[in-house]
């Protein structure tokens, strides 16, 4: 019996509790913990990655109860390969918390802990319920997280997040209940079989029940109009935060692929609300674009860059194409780790430039403005989709899959939108100074997880063509959704 | 009965929702309670109404569903803790914005 | 490997201004120069088989799976480029080395120079069109740096970004055009789609890619109407303008034209995109040209309308206008590289490049003025120069062409009429400049001859505008050659490269243009006044105000949709869950299922009643706080009674117990929260959320009720039939919560432990004031901590623990268990700290939670891994008989010890939140007495 599949879950749940038993506030005690159960998920992913590799969906019964009864987590090669983002994000996120981020509130290190084991037991999870537990376990900690740190935008934003994820909420126990009166079912691969002989009022409810899912995945993916909260939270939340946060909104673009290619890849629901997805992508996109443009600050100009990949990716996997889905799993990963290291980035800037803040005006001169400003041109390089950097490949590879031109038109003039905002804000930000330099020296231990993040872009460059392939072998075991169905109810363990 | 309580899950759901779109984080709190029961509720009953069939063994003979229940019961929880915070959260922000419009002082002046 | 090679010295050289600037400006460019010299080197080894009519390729697999592969060619027209890119960089290189300030030690402008000069050699090889793609968008991006080297210039900046986004856009839209090539050709293989012309023409988006391309290339090579950038990247330093304006970055929208000459060539549609953007070009540039004040300003303006008659000529759908192009090319890069370094010495001598104030400089620097008088005399096309060549073959071109019927003599006029212009502003460039009386009010006087090696540059270049103006056929007839086979494809026209031609048509067009232009000049100051009424137009300021303008209207829909509001995002998204239900509910064909409705009971209808009077009433009254408290009360009371009615004891005692904490909550959250309430929706925002609220109340509600009258089959009969074998409890609610779906309760409890600690790192350092008043303006509480309630209160906690053991214990067969025990302690320790308050009760049990949840949680957790050691999954429970006096027989179980998790983390998180909560009155009062 190998427990492997519950470590990405157990390890961070159990470093999160031993913080909490840790009350004599010894900072370094805590940093260390949190910092080991990170680094330990590295390996943990790879192996785990290394397993689903083989090409077996490996299924974990939890209390030994055979699915649909019992909850299963499953993990296939989409899953591991979420964990092991997660996992790179989550150790550079920390890392440039323990540089003194973590200290601008209680409860830093645990909420940290659980923020990971909410998004790791979302990745895993077999079944509807457990994972909208997940999902409350992700939200309530990244509450917290949304809100370390005071002051009263953040408070605000932070309001905003909770009262809209509430009702979000809400709505996903409608869905499920409708999924469980009708299917009889809690168990996604269980649901999948029994979607395919719906009929009549029972497809309607169904039906429903999958597009107000969609809803409430569109809410953690920042879908128009569901996205309207992130720009906000993002921007206000502390940088370690927002960074790892570059993960979340990936939780629900997981969330419908995962859902879409299981349940309604075919059978009488086929595409269900695929059309929704697709149109309200590219108004995200659109809006996104429209959003980079007008930004007045760096902070606010990530968001939406944020957003912007959350259009691009919803926009390509909603066509339900596996063709689509490798490219756009390699673009997800290069989007997640960038604008977490744009995150960081925009962080070191906003404390060299005193006042200022990371407002896109006029400020003092930076210390180190030539390496930050290296750094800034290859993050925005590569966010925005240009060569040499990863985002071209990513681009070259959804343009090539996704052959429509309101797509191309929109990706394009998006990436335009981009660079004139990117091209703005840095040439304001490192060029337009004036007066002394008031910033400090940039500390080592905040600058080597921001550049760790970046250097993932080359890297994903050069070895562009084994990441296609190996985003296209996850997009293949994906498209044949028996092999994850087989795994479940056959009982294997 | 079936039809009495989906005109109770109708009522909880439409009160919370109206409840939840007001400006004061006060009503907003009153709003997701409401819909909370609503929805709890609404779960509980995607099982089917019995009456007299508790779902203990030995103890009925038909008995009702037991997964909806120990899925409401989880809601609750959740929804407990969920609500909880956003009170906490209210008052927070009444600490940080003097106000309790949801949008802080921006609200207060565009109200 | 040689053009691997080739290409990347450049970007080798790029590296070692890093390693090399302390040593100062000389060092860096020998360094840099030297792979330059080695790369022209291999060049001239690699060119070898090109002039016997063969060509170099070379490549490498990247990304086969998207046809982007490291594929690299030398043809003709690549090495032409190659030459001019290698051989006017070098010269860039030496002459940068003395034109830059001296407190620049050059590394940056070095580094930022030859990485343009690598990308502008990958444009020009590449064999693959994604490569080309790739290159192209790097000369983009090393240009804007370029541009902006002097970076603390709000003109620099400006400049180039506005040469970032014209030439961005266009390299997207390059972008969509080849990868609709691939579509069509079905390859990237520059070889392949050089070959498949006819396939391309004739495919349905040939109109579309055709723009898509000539979009890429016009923008770059600053065609009309995508001029207006090159003006303002005059904004770099001289050597920058030198080379991204005569070989480089602007020749490169043109080296595209010749590459897909024979691809995209030969329609009607190419001649009049092609030809109109030409023409329009070369007469746009050419006139304005001649008003410009600044020398550089002047040399932008030249460049342009050079550009567009090179476009013009490859419009004109025939090969010999293509070779004269070609020609061309070759031409204007040697006498605008030299004419922008004369600019440039001109500039440092002077302190000015306004030509209102240099004047005279003929006797200051006579042998520079040489020079530069040479090459203005070739920019205007006079014999036994360089471009006089072309021009005369241009000339030629646009007799012959018919393409336009009845209107050809368009071209040949509007030919002559830039070659006037052209003449007109070559004639103000040398009168101006060095004639024209004596200088006026020069920021340096007197201007002197630069130092003698910063002329070198120049000299090379104006001796080869001679040598090719005098000797074509020795000098250039080879390289021009190849380099217009590989762009024709293959077959070169009969065309003889000479100086006379004979009295005909063209000479006497020149003699026009040359004429004309001196007359055109003579009469500059009455064009200088007409054009100084003009109303002044900055492109730079235009295109500023456009970005402006969009960013405005940006922010203006941004504003729109991110209103700050959560009413407003709310909103949608509610209204989305709302069209979801109108749009499908509506498709039901009956909103019962089969199954018969449960008979009512007047005390159900009572009952329903109150609740949803309870419910509206709560709704109405949300301003009156104390009211809507208790109606929700009642409301939640009533959905226990729910429970209790609908075989759910469980739930019903959760429910009940959970009410007690979360009203208990919402009064201390109203004691802080201001009394008042004024309404704040207008009334048609109130029946905006009403609606909503009816659509999705409504939906629910029918859906719930189809679902409850339908039969189907589920999995809980496995729970019933499971519950006692499997779990050893009959309670199948709490079995389920425990062991079969253990993992959600682990999971639930960790919500409620980590709301905790959100809750308290919200509350810590908060500070609120409370009203010490009710809204009627009564005191809270006359008596803080009232003498009956503490009397009552301390003998009723061991009787609540008691109930609250029975109830944990008999949980797994009977309605109970943790979660409910657990919030019963949780009431009867908090009612200490209502009835003796938080001082009391810290001095007797310690006051820090953070443990108890974790320890619950843990507990939980640690159950579950305990089930490892006997090789089961996490949670896997087991289970054994015990007979315990007074309570009777039950299970002891291993999901009992999960149980106690839970009912630790339960009792510690709701205290943490109620008592940290409690000790925010706590602080107020202190701060009251102090």
């Amino acid at each position: 019996m190998t427990h492997w599949i519950i470590a990405p879950i157990l390890i961070p749940a159990l470093a999160g509790l031993l913080l909490l038993l840790e009350v004599r506030e010894r900072q370094r005690l805590r940093r260390v913990t949190g910092l080991l159960s990170c680094i330990a998920l590295v390996p943990v992913a790879l192996v785990l990655w290394q397993q689903a590799a083989q090409g077996d969906v490996g299924v974990y019964q939890l209390g030994n109860w055979q699915a649909p009864f019992g909850i299963v987590l499953v993990l296939d090669k989409l899953s591991a390969l979420m964990l092991l983002l997660t996992a790179v994000l989550a150790l550079a996120a920390l890392l440039y918390g323990c540089a003194g981020d973590d200290r601008r509130g209680p409860n830093f290190h645990s909420l940290f802990q659980f923020q990971l084991m909410g998004i790791n037991g979302a990745f895993l999870t077999g079944d509807l319920f457990n994972l909208f537990v997940f999902f409350e376990v992700l939200l309530i900690a990244s509450y917290g997280l949304a809100l370390h740190g005071r002051g009263p935008e953040r408070v605000k934003a932070g309001l905003h997040y909770v009262v809209l994820n509430l009702a979000g909420s809400a709505l996903f126990l409608i869905a499920l209940g409708l999924i469980y009166g009708t299917t009889g079912t809690l168990n996604m691969a269980d649901f999948a079989v029994k979607a395919q002989a719906l009929e009549g009022s029972e497809q309607i409810l169904v039906t429903v029940a999958v597009l107000l899912l969609w809803v409430v995945f569109g809410l953690k993916a920042a879908l128009f109009p569901l996205y309207f909260w992130l720009p906000a939270t993002y921007a206000n939340a502390t940088a370690p935060v927002a960074a790892l946060f570059a993960i979340m909104t990936k939780v629900g673009i997981y969330a419908i692929l995962r859902m879409q290619a299981l349940a309604f890849s075919d059978g009488p629901l086929a595409g269900l609300g695929a059309d929704l997805l697709w149109w309200l992508a590219l108004v995200t996109l659109a809006l996104a674009a429209i959003g980079a443009l007008s930004a007045s600050r760096l902070g606010g100009l990530v968001a939406y860059l944020v957003v912007m990949s959350v259009g691009t990716l919803v926009a390509a996997l909603s066509l339900g194409d596996p063709g689509t889905v490798g490219p756009a799993l390699y673009y997800l990963i290069h989007s997640t780790l960038i604008c977490g290291a744009l995150f960081l980035l925009c962080d070191l800037l906003r404390r060299s430039r005193g006042d200022s803040d990371d407002r896109l005006e006029s400020g003092p001169p930076l210390a180190h403005g030539n390496w930050l400003g290296a750094a800034f041109f290859a993050a925005a390089v590569a966010v925005v989709g240009l060569p040499p950097l990863s985002g071209f490949v990513g681009k070259l590879a959804l343009l090539q899959a996704v052959p429509s031109a309101p797509y191309w038109a929109l990706l394009l003039l998006a990436g335009l939108a981009g660079l004139v905002g990117l091209s703005r804000a840095g040439s304001t930000l490192f060029w337009r100074v004036h007066g002394e330099v008031v910033g400090k020296k940039l500390g080592k231990r905040r600058v080597i997880p921001m550049l760790a993040l970046l250097l993932v872009s080359p890297a994903l460059t050069l070895a562009a063509e084994p990441m296609l392939q190996l985003c296209a072998g996850v997009a293949d075991q994906l498209a044949d959704q028996t092999i994850y169905i087989r795994a479940v109810l056959g009982g294997a363990s | 009965m079936e039809l009495l309580v989906a005109l109770i899950i109708g009522v909880l759901v439409a009160t919370g929702v109206y409840l939840c779109l007001r400006a004061r984080t006060f009503s907003v709190v009153l709003g997701l309670t409401l819909l909370g029961y609503g929805v709890n509720v609404f779960l509980f009953s995607m099982g089917g109404l019995k009456i007299n069939q508790v779902a203990v063994v030995g103890a009925s003979a038909d008995p009702t569903d037991p997964l909806t229940q120990a899925l409401v019961l989880t809601a609750i929880v959740i929804g407990f803790a969920m609500t909880a915070f956003l009170v906490v959260l209210a008052l927070r922000s009444q600490g940080e914005q003097h106000s309790d419009h949801v949008d802080g002082q921006d609200g207060e002046q565009r109200s | 490997m040689m053009l691997p090679a080739i290409v990347l010295l450049p970007l080798l050289a790029a590296l070692l201004p890093m390693f090399t600037r302390h040593l100062g400006r000389r060092w860096c460019a020998l360094l840099v120069a030297l792979p330059v010299v080695a790369a022209l080197g291999l060049l001239a080894q690699a060119s070898l088989p090109i002039w016997e009519g063969g060509m170099q390729q070379w490549s490498m697999t990247w990304l086969p799976s998207l046809g982007l592969n490291l594929a690299l060619r030398l043809d003709g027209l690549a090495l032409l480029f190659c030459v001019l890119i290698l051989g006017i960089g070098l010269l860039v290189v030496v002459y940068a080395h003395y034109y830059l300030p001296a407190k620049d030690d050059g590394g940056r402008f070095y580094t930022l120079l030859l990485l343009f000069m690598f990308s502008m050699l990958g444009v020009v090889t590449s064999d693959n069109l994604l490569f080309l793609v790739f290159f192209w968008e790097l000369t983009s991006l090393s240009s804007f740096l370029l541009i902006s080297y002097k970076q603390y210039d709000s003109a620099a900046r400006k400049g180039a970004r506005m040469a970032l986004t014209v030439t961005g856009m266009g390299g997207l839209a390059l972008l969509a055009g080849v990868l609709l090539i691939g579509h069509v050709v079905g390859s990237f293989s520059l070889s392949t789609v050089l070959e498949s012309g006819a396939l391309v023409q004739e495919h349905a988006l040939y109109p579309v890619i055709l723009c898509l391309v000539l979009l890429g290339a016009f923008t770059k090579s600053a065609q009309f109407p995508f001029h207006f950038w090159l003006p303002h990247a005059m904004a770099a330093p001289t050597p920058v303008s030198a080379y991204l304006h005569s070989a480089t970055m602007v020749k490169a929208g043109i080296f595209l034209l010749a590459r897909f000459y024979p691809v995209l060539a030969g329609t009607d549609l190419w001649f009049y995109l092609v030809t109109a953007a030409g023409m329009a070009t070369l007469l746009w540039g050419a006139v304005w040209a001649l008003f410009q004040h600044d020398l550089k300003g002047l040399l932008a303006f030249s460049t342009i309308s050079h550009l567009g008659l090179i476009t013009l000529l490859f419009g004109l759908n025939s090969p010999l206008a293509a070779v004269a192009g070609v020609f061309h090319i070759i031409n204007h890069a040697t006498f605008k590289a030299g004419l922008f370094m004369a600019a440039g010495i001109i500039d440092q001598q002077t302190g000015t490049r306004d030509m209102r104030r240099i004047n005279g400089l003929w006797k200051y620097m006579p042998y520079t003025a040489v020079l530069a008088m040479v090459a203005s005399a070739a920019m205007a096309g006079v014999p036994l120069l360089n471009g006089f060549l072309s021009k005369e073959m241009f000339f030629t071109e646009t007799l012959q062409s018919d393409q336009l019927g009845a209107l050809s003599w368009l071209l040949p006029l509007g030919a002559t009429l830039g070659g006037v212009f052209s003449v007109a502003y070559s004639a103000r460039f040398i009168h101006d400049v060095f004639f024209n009386g004596e200088p006026v009010n020069l920021p340096k006087f007197p201007p002197q001859e630069p130092p003698r090696y910063m002329k070198i540059p120049v000299e090379i270049l104006v001796a080869l505008c001679v040598a090719v103006g005098v000797f074509p056929a020795i000098t250039v007839a080879a390289l021009l050659a190849v380099a217009a086979t590989a762009t024709l494809g293959g077959t070169l026209p009969e065309y003889h490269l000479a100086v006379w031609h004979g009295l005909n048509i063209p000479l006497l067009m020149s003699v026009i243009a040359l004429v004309g232009g001196i007359a055109v000049y003579a009469c500059r100051r009455r064009l200088f006044a007409w054009y100084a009424r003009l109303p002044e137009i900055d492109a730079k300021r235009v295109f500023e105000g456009r970005i402006q303008a969009v960013v405005r209207l940006a922010a203006g829909v941004t504003r729109g949709l991110q209103t700050g509001s959560l009413q407003g995002y709310l909103a949608w998204v509610l209204a989305l869950v709302a069209a979801v239900l109108v749009w499908q509910l509506p498709n039901l064909a009956s909103v019962t299922g089969e199954r018969a409705m449960l008979p009512v009971d007047g005390v159900s209808v009572l009952c329903a009643l109150m609740l949803i009077a309870a419910a509206l009433l709560t709704t109405v009254l949300h301003r009156q706080r104390m009211m809507a408290i208790i109606c929700l009360s009642v409301v939640g009371l009533i959905v226990s009674l729910i429970f209790v009615r609908f075989s759910a004891p469980d739930l019903a005692l959760t429910q009940l117990s959970v009410e007690v904490v979360s009203v208990l909550l919402l009064m201390l959250a109203m004691y802080f929260l201001p009394a008042r309430a004024k309404a704040d929706s207008n009334s048609l925002r109130v029946g905006r959320d009403a609606v909503l609220a009816v659509l999705i109340g409504t939906g629910v509600a029918v859906a719930a009720l189809l679902v409850m009258t339908t039969d189907i089959a589920t999995i809980s009969p496995f729970f019933l039939e499971n519950s006692v074998p499997g779990g050893g409890g009959t309670n199948v609610v709490n079995v389920i919560l425990v062991d079969f779906r253990g993992f959600d309760t682990f999971g639930e409890i960790t919500v409620l432990g980590i709301a905790a600690l959100g809750i308290y790192a919200l509350l810590s350092d908060l500070k609120l004031v409370s009203a010490k008043y009710d809204p009627f303006g009564r005191p809270w509480a006359h008596d803080a901590h009232p003498l009956v309630l503490v009397t009552l209160s301390r003998p009723l906690l061991p009787l609540a623990l008691m109930i609250a053991v029975y109830i944990f214990l008999r949980g797994h067969n009977l309605p109970g268990g943790g979660f409910v025990a657990g919030l019963i302690t949780s009431v009867a320790l908090l009612l200490q700290y209502v009835a003796s308050g938080v001082t009391w009760v810290h001095k007797r049990i310690p006051g820090d939670y953070h443990p108890l949840v974790a320890l619950g949680v843990l507990l939980a957790g640690l159950t579950g891994v305990a089930s490892w050691a006997f090789d089961a999954p996490f949670l896997t429970s087991t289970f054994t008989h015990v007979h315990l006096p007074m309570i009777g027989d039950f299970e002891l179980a291993s999901a009992m010890l999960f149980d106690t998790g839970v009912f630790l983390t339960v009792v510690g998180a709701t205290l943490l939140i109620l008592a940290n909560l409690g000790k925010l009155s706590l602080l107020d009062d202190k701060k009251e007495t102090t």
